[in-house]
């Protein structure tokens, strides 16, 4: 059948939805794209309609709850955001750099997606955003990304890294909770120094404040929890002063224990006798001997024993303050200042001291020091991160290692954008939405080689390869249609199970806890993914799987932490993430009828429109003359088979990969 | 498919060619055809041609493994035993190693300057401290700079159960990049094209890639856009090859998979095998797990990860002794740093790298014996120390690589493969 016949032109314009409709079923007849897979389709189209008919049982999901930018806020970030320009025009001439070119509509708009919600654009929001003459449609565009869930999804997934955010903190605790409150903290745009402060002060457990989560990740390692929390919070590497004076930057060994006094009293465990949580009676005790008292099997009380004591184990997991336990030097302290073992009291390591008010954690004088606006790295540090995050590199490289020499790329601009975060009190979406206006950002990517620790003067940000989760959740743009869907299951219900008090709570009860999880949580498991599996993968956006994925997972071949070590993931190519490209399932299922890039295509009344949305879904642009003439060339000799070949052939460009 | 493939053989190897020319400039060495090797100082060395480097991420401990204290307060729960050399002990968690300490060679002395993960173990895998303005490359690259490319369709150094952030290539060129397999159980996946990808198809589809991106590459000439590149034809002429099984596990006899432990470590082991015996000239396994800074002697801590160890070299030492491979191949186990002897307050050990154990077998390694020492308290050096540099040069002359020779990177800066490393030619 000749697809002709539907190019009559205003045909579109006055019946659209029958048009498209029309289009879609007679296209379907001539349309084949892979030779066959009748098994995909029907199945799929089965399990929607299913979905309509009955009513579909609620899945509990955990959503975040945006916050919005403000309107009246506006003008001072536009304002800000010519100062930054100036500021690094200033520096052009100073090093007699040529800027690059304004961003085209299509460039601007596919980075500034995956900039601030870590996908590319649908097809639908690359349409929008290229027809609009609103001369204000960027600026408005860059609000709505900030306003977005996307915004949250994107920044969890980079904060998990710095963070090392494991689902298993340690042995007894789950960090569902923790995770969901960096997510839920980020989407209501939590500004930083609350949110680092209540990281660094949280007690109790997880689920009453799951902030304790990041105590639990280093549970046991107080020395390295200090060296984490300077390096992450403070771009400051202390971490040899650990066991000796530092041999390259100016700290001490001493300093380093000054400083790991503030929080060494911090501990994430109680015990049975601590009269703090349990006034009446040792409930460990109560519980072992009514656990003996329990009628079971031998065999059933040997298997018993072990999850027995785990949630006893689970409910004492409380970060805790004890006031009275005192770091000391190590045995093996070598220099005059001191003796080996002497207690160290607790001492900053630059700007001003900490008051500890007397019968207070030593943490909250040390919190409020860490994050104060006194502190000389602390906006200074996440100044410079966020400014990594726009433009590839930082002003100051790396970003966690700073030291009391170390000079901005551009002093100025540094000091400014250190000001304006200040100014800000932490406000991350606004400080962005400063960055992102700038005619800096707007500009296009370096087309040079960019070396690295040669000074960079922000011709424009540099080529980026996608993160690993920017690449998967762009396929999965490509492939799902509502990527958004599945999201991750809302902690407390395991939670609300888990938490019992355990000076009143029954063996038996406590016995029956591990069947109550089993009912609520996991046998609903595979019934709440199945609808978003595909060959095995979990059809979800990167911030919603779990942390780490296994090892062989997309993300991981694409370089995403195994969550060992801070900042740990990595850009670098190899074979298998084009053996991926090549073969891995999801690239095959953008290819199926039902997903967004078949649906997108279907919708064209002409190959032309075809090959226009094949273009608009991957690159976000349309073709130029000379690659649709390519794509036409193989439709009309492949036919239905053409398609796939182009599809297949655009998702594995380089241009596809980088972020122009 | 095949005639294909040979053209874009040719491709490849034009590539190749390129970028070799490429990073000469500058070079005072030219990467030479396999076979013309420097000599080794002293005639010593040179006697390994491939090598199986095993990474103990966390910092293994040396008191519970090979270098026992035993009567000692500082000892812990760890009990010695013999081994097959009359004289030498090491840990009970290691019965298997026991039985083979005849072939090893274990370094008590080894002490390096950071207690960080990631710092001590990119100064392990690379002799250089870890900066932010060059990228040092791992061994692999290294014997593959010297050496040339040994294999044609795979590549000269796979990577199992590595970091992300893994040294690599470093600044070499591209085509020195190790292949990085995720979990060893699934070896090389996606190989496969699905059945209605006829060969034509792929060649019409790659073919395709080329003409699409084309202006995009015009327009980024730069080191990681032709990085890709690179693996494109790389990835292209692996498919086609017949070698692609060496990454599958499933070739192997289940008694074979079992022996070696169905842990992603003992399994790891048993693929670095399959590819050593394939022509893949370097193969790095990473086990984690080590960092044990509570509960040392938890069933599930200690006894559990040194049992994966002892298991699983256990069996790839006998295996390559079985096989006549031992004496060609080189089998390096080593960790970042080593463990505090004082256990703390949690029952663990904390970080410490003022000594720590690493040992070599095979390659020529002289065998059944200790070299250097820590003191009495495992908590010093006593004798010999050995810094990472030096572990990498004692390697790198095992393999005949000549570690005075520098090697410019493509900002002008010279470079060795093992730094300023001295070799331990008592060990070679």
């Amino acid at each position: 059948m000749s697809r002709k016949q539907f190019t009559t032109k205003g045909w579109l314009g006055k019946h659209p939805v029958a048009a498209l409709v029309a289009g879609a079923i007679l296209l379907s007849f001539t349309l084949q794209w892979v030779n066959d897979d009748a098994t995909a389709a029907p199945r799929r189209r089965k399990s929607r309609k299913k979905s309509t008919k009955k009513k579909e049982e609620e899945i509990p999901r955990f959503l975040v709850k945006s916050k919005m930018v403000d309107e009246s806020k506006l003008a001072s970030a536009l304002k800000s955001a010519k100062q930054i320009d100036r500021l690094v025009e200033a520096n052009y001439s100073k090093h007699k750099i040529k800027p690059n070119p304004i961003t085209t509509d299509e460039q601007f708009l596919r980075r500034i997606y995956l900039d601030i919600t870590g996908t590319i654009p649908t097809y639908r929001q690359t349409q929008s955003f290229l027809v609009s003459r609103h001369p204000d449609k960027r600026k408005r565009l860059i609000d709505r990304l900030l306003n977005s869930d996307g915004y949250a999804s994107h920044f969890f997934n980079y904060w998990a890294d710095v963070l090392r955010y494991t689902d298993r903190l340690n042995n007894n605790v789950r960090g569902e909770p923790y995770r969901q409150w960096i997510k839920q903290s980020l989407a209501e745009n939590k500004p930083w120094d609350k949110m680092v402060s209540e990281i660094l002060t949280a007690d109790g457990r997880i689920w009453d404040n799951p902030a304790t989560g990041y105590l639990q990740r280093d549970s046991g390692m107080p020395l390295d929890n200090m060296n984490n929390t300077v390096r992450i919070f403070l771009g400051t590497r202390i971490g040899c002063a650990q066991c000796h004076d530092h041999p390259f930057d100016r700290w001490t060994q001493k300093e380093f224990y000054q400083m790991a006094a503030f929080t060494f009293g911090a501990r994430t465990r109680t015990g049975g006798s601590d009269k703090r949580y349990y006034k009446n009676n040792n409930p460990n005790e109560r519980l072992r001997k009514a656990f003996y008292e329990i009628e079971q099997e031998e065999e059933d009380r040997r298997r018993n024993y072990y999850r027995f004591f785990r949630l006893i184990s689970i409910n004492q997991t409380i970060v805790n303050d004890q006031v009275n336990r005192k770091i000391r030097l190590p045995h093996d302290y070598t220099y005059d200042d001191a003796k080996p073992k002497s207690i160290v009291e607790p001492k900053t390591l630059f700007g001003k001291s900490a008051a500890i008010k007397k019968g207070e954690s030593p943490r909250i004088a040390f919190a409020q020091w860490l994050t104060s606006k006194d502190n000389p790295r602390f906006a200074l540090t996440l100044a410079n991160r966020l400014w990594k995050q726009a433009f590839g590199v930082g002003q100051i490289e790396p970003v966690d290692d700073m030291m009391d020499d170390t000079v901005a790329e551009n002093p100025q601009l540094m000091k400014f954008l250190e000001s304006e975060m200040k100014r800000l009190k932490f406000d991350m979406k606004e400080y962005l939405r400063i960055i992102f206006n700038s005619q800096t950002y707007q500009r296009q990517a370096c087309f040079e080689e960019v070396h690295p620790g040669e000074p960079y003067h922000f011709p424009g940000p540099i080529l980026r390869r996608m993160t690993a989760e920017q690449a998967w959740d762009s396929f999965l743009t490509l492939a799902v249609v509502e990527p958004y869907e599945f999201r991750e299951f809302p902690s407390h219900i395991r939670t609300d199970i888990l938490g019992v008090d355990l000076e009143t709570i029954s063996a038996e009860d406590l016995l029956g806890i591990d069947a109550k999880m089993r009912k609520a949580v996991d046998s609903g498991r595979g019934k709440r993914q199945r609808k978003y599996m595909y060959k095995g993968a979990l059809l979800a956006r990167a911030s919603e799987l779990p942390s780490p994925v296994p090892a062989n997972h997309f993300l991981r071949m694409f370089g995403q932490s195994n969550r060992e070590l801070i900042s740990a993931s990595s850009k670098m190519g190899s074979v298998p993430q084009v053996l991926f490209m090549f073969n891995g399932p999801i690239t095959h299922m953008m290819l199926e009828k039902g997903s967004t890039m078949y649906n997108n295509v279907m919708k064209q009344r002409t190959v032309e429109g075809g090959v226009d949305a094949v273009f608009l879904t991957i690159l976000n642009r349309k073709p130029d003359d000379e690659e649709a003439k390519i794509a036409m060339d193989e439709i009309k000799k492949s036919r239905a088979a053409g398609y796939g070949n182009v599809i297949w052939s655009l998702v594995n460009t380089r241009e596809f990969l980088f972020i122009q | 498919m095949r005639e294909f493939v040979t053209k874009l053989n040719g491709v490849g190897r034009r590539q190749f060619l390129e970028y070799t020319a490429k990073s000469m400039l500058g070079v005072s060495l030219l990467p030479a055809l396999e076979g013309a090797v420097a000599a080794a100082p002293a005639g010593k060395g040179g006697k390994a041609k491939r090598i199986i480097y095993l990474f103990m991420t966390g910092a293994m401990t040396h008191l519970d493994t090979f270098d026992l204290k035993p009567g000692h307060e500082n000892q812990g729960e760890t009990k010695g035993i013999k081994t097959n050399v009359p004289g030498k002990q090491i840990s009970e968690f290691l019965p298997t190693l026991a039985g083979q300490f005849g072939t090893m060679a274990v370094i008590r002395s080894m002490y390096t300057e950071t207690g960080a993960h990631e710092q001590g173990q990119y100064l392990m895998r690379t002799s250089y401290k870890e900066i932010a303005t060059t990228r040092h490359p791992s061994m692999g690259p290294w014997i593959q700079q010297f050496k040339g490319r040994k294999n044609k369709a795979l590549p000269d150094t796979v990577l199992i159960s590595s970091p992300a952030r893994h040294p690599s290539a470093g600044f070499f060129d591209p085509t020195f990049s190790p292949l990085p397999i995720g979990d060893p159980n699934r070896g090389l996946e996606n190989t496969k094209a699905p059945e209605y990808l006829t060969d034509e198809s792929f060649d019409k589809r790659i073919a395709l890639i080329n003409k699409f991106d084309k202006k995009f590459r015009d327009k980024f000439k730069v080191k990681k856009v032709q990085a890709y590149t690179d693996f494109y034809t790389q990835a292209t002429s692996l498919l086609s090859s017949d070698e692609l099984k060496a990454f599958d596990l499933n070739e192997e006899e289940d008694e074979d998979r079992d022996r070696y432990g169905r842990d992603v470590f003992g399994q790891g082991c048993l693929l670095a095998r399959r590819l050593i015996e394939n022509n893949v000239r370097c193969v790095e396994v990473t086990c984690g797990g080590w960092d044990m800074h509570n509960s040392i002697y938890n069933e599930n801590t200690l006894p559990r990860r040194a049992g994966i160890l002892d298991q699983a070299l256990g069996n790839l030492l006998k295996d390559l002794k079985d096989r006549g491979l031992l004496n060609e191949t080189l089998v390096v186990l080593t960790t970042e740093f080593g463990r505090s002897p004082v256990i703390n307050q949690n029952g663990g050990r904390d970080h410490h790298p003022a000594v720590f154990s690493a040992m070599l077998a095979g390659g020529g390694i002289k065998g059944g014996q200790f070299y250097g020492s820590s003191d009495d308290e495992g908590h010093d050096v006593d004798e010999d120390g050995v810094l990472p540099a030096d572990f990498n040069a004692t390697i790198a002359t095992a393999l005949g690589l000549p570690i005075d020779e520098e090697i410019y990177s493509p900002t002008g800066r010279p470079f060795k493969v093992a730094h300023d490393g001295e070799p331990i030619l008592k060990l070679l």
